[in-house]
């Protein structure tokens, strides 16, 4: 782990950027302000003196100006390795290098990840991180270059395919693989079909598309790709849950009613669906935060940020929950059906 | 009527289907959690102290996430125990990361959003960074707990006189399993809310450089790491924990058989 930091602390030969330390800082002028919501702020010029680190190994001088708070402008600190780049002739800071931190947290978790599983089941998995996210790549690649691209249909292909991988090389060919894979799509699809529905019926009210950041496409297809994809990881865990319980059941005894393995698979799925829940909640109401503040801070009231900031991530919440719930009557049902009828042709 | 009321309208309808009263207790939930967040933005925008804030935030929310999604009372205590250490560690590590990686706020991507908008605001959002990261951890530690304290407890109801090292063998193959499927939970919920953000940087062509050093990626790579390894570590306690106080019961017995 610290030789990754280390070889991460000298890669700027690797960058084409040029990239610089910070040796020495002069914080010059402080500039008490106060904006029209009366918030007291206090700005500073920063003289970095910067030397660089690939190119030449000259020094040279950036200023910058900050504001305590932080909000869009950045302090930056003696040790801190900067990306510049080189605009008619002067040099301005691009972005604090982080792939030093980034690195070494990622290097910190495939060790420890190493230590707990030994070589041979995390390969596995980390096998199955690394081909989603080429796959994800590849899914964005595609999307871009296609002009009229479908986004919810690019990334509903991309689902299936991420949801096959995973499972196959979590679980292998068996019929438990093939019954998780049907559950999980087929939540999956009604989870669609009910948000569809909803926004159909109820002509768009209360919901602000418009408010989504980032946007270069229509923007309720990409809410519902997004959702697609967000969705699935949670119904995947609970499904592979459910079918592994049940499937445990028929291995004991594989004489048992329809009712017995709905009622079994219901009371698995009541236990953890609370849980699966709340990851998602928390990943999409921490997304909403830096904006709740900034809107806060600038004198909006709180009707307005819950209808206009909070709203696509409450709404993606609510949508990702009714998946969560959905699943596990679906996979009940999916298996029971499956399992008591494959009994009968024997 | 407003979407989203109808759609939370399903959502109660559904879990009251699904869970009866535990389906009841789940959806409450989920509003105390709204609340606690709420109030934890509120706090944090009356200046109060930003560590302690976060810190008595992310108990409650731990607590309600923990208390409220199972009945066993056995399971939820060490469930609960398992993520306030875990969720502990995270936050030292936050820090950490947060100090030397400077996540915080917003950047030129967003300038139209920020149009008309007062950038200095006198609020530290070097803070507001670290309750994000520390927020979005919460629910995947709470769940990789409760899932693997729920089924080793399973384990040794069936065979209540397991010794230590073969309660440890099954605590590894359960928890390989969990770690494999809350891992890609995080994950898919993860780039499923960045999408969009996704699609903009590779559409304007950002170089690899920029992919991995700018501000907005690198902080949502590290929200998404920092979960994997809060489900990595609360699967590691609570095997621990689950071990040790099963042979400290056993111990115990043993004692109290010899005193008959």
């Amino acid at each position: 782990m610290l030789s990754v930091w280390i070889f991460l602390r000298h890669d700027a030969f690797l960058y084409t950027n040029p990239v610089g330390e910070v040796v020495s800082v002069k914080e010059t002028i402080n500039q008490k302000t106060t904006d029209e919501h009366n918030n007291n702020d206090v700005i500073k010029n920063q003289r970095l003196s910067v030397r660089l680190l690939n190119k030449n190994h000259g020094y040279l001088k950036i200023e910058n100006s900050y504001a305590e708070s932080q909000v869009i402008t950045n302090r930056y600190r003696i040790g801190d390795q900067l990306l510049l780049e080189n605009v008619d002739g002067t040099m301005h800071i691009l972005s604090l290098k982080r792939d030093v931190w980034v690195g070494t947290l990622a290097v910190l978790l495939i060790i420890l990840l190493i230590v707990y599983g030994k070589w041979r089941s995390s390969r596995w998995l980390l096998l199955s991180v690394l081909v989603n996210l080429v796959l994800f790549g590849l899914a964005l690649l595609i999307d871009i270059h296609d002009k009229n691209a479908n986004v919810l249909l690019i990334f509903s292909v991309l689902s299936i395919l991420f949801a096959t991988i995973s499972l196959l090389l979590v679980l292998g060919k068996t019929l438990q693989m093939l019954l998780t894979l049907l559950a999980t799509l087929l939540t999956t699809i009604f989870t669609i079909i009910i948000l569809m529905i909803v926004l159909k019926i109820t002509h768009n009210v209360g919901v602000h598309f418009e408010t989504m950041s980032y946007v270069t496409q229509v923007p309720s297809s990409l809410f519902m790709a997004q959702t697609v994809i967000g969705v699935l990881g949670a119904v995947m865990d609970e499904s592979s849950d459910i079918v592994a319980m049940q499937f445990g059941m028929r291995r004991e005894n594989n004489q048992r009613q329809f009712s017995e393995y709905w009622d079994a698979g219901m009371s698995v799925g009541r236990d953890i669906m609370g849980t699966l829940i709340n990851v998602l909640f928390m990943i999409f109401m921490a997304e909403t935060l830096p904006m709740v503040f900034l809107m806060l801070r600038n004198g909006n009231n709180w009707s307005y940020i819950m209808d206009q900031i909070m709203n696509l991530g409450i709404l993606q919440s609510v949508v990702s929950a009714i998946g969560i719930v959905l699943a596990i009557p679906v996979t009940s049902i999916i298996v029971g059906l499956v399992v008591t009828r494959k009994r009968v042709t024997k | 009527m407003n979407s989203i009321s109808v759609l939370i309208i399903i959502l109660l309808m559904l879990m009251l289907f699904v869970g009866r009263w535990q389906g009841l207790k789940v959806f409450l939930g989920l509003i105390f959690n709204f609340v606690a967040i709420f109030t934890m933005i509120i706090l944090i925008n009356w200046q109060f102290n930003v560590y302690v804030v976060i810190a008595v935030i992310s108990v409650i929310i731990l607590a309600i996430a923990i208390y409220l999604g199972a009945d066993s009372s056995l399971v939820t205590n060490r469930a609960f125990k398992t993520s306030l250490i875990v969720v502990g560690l995270l936050m030292l590590l936050t820090i950490m990361m947060q100090y030397f990686g400077q996540f915080q706020g917003f950047t030129t991507e967003n300038s139209e959003e920020l149009e008309g908008l007062s950038m200095t605001v006198g609020l530290n959002f070097n803070n507001i960074a670290m309750a994000v990261m520390v927020i979005s951890v919460l629910g995947a530690v709470a769940e990789a707990a409760m899932a693997i304290v729920a089924d080793l407890n399973e384990v040794l109801e069936r065979t209540p006189d397991m010794t230590s090292s073969s309660l440890y063998a099954h605590s590894r193959i359960i928890g390989e399993q969990i770690l494999g499927t809350a891992i890609n939970t995080l994950f898919f919920g993860v780039l499923g809310s960045n999408l969009p953000l996704l699609i903009w940087f590779t559409r304007l062509k950002y170089s690899l450089a920029m992919f991995i050093n700018a501000k907005l990626l690198a902080a949502e790579i590290v929200t998404m790491l920092l979960g994997m390894l809060g489900i990595l570590l609360s699967i590691w306690v609570a095997s621990w924990l689950t071990v040790h106080e099963h042979m400290r019961q056993k111990r115990l017995k043993i004692t109290d058989e010899r005193n008959i």
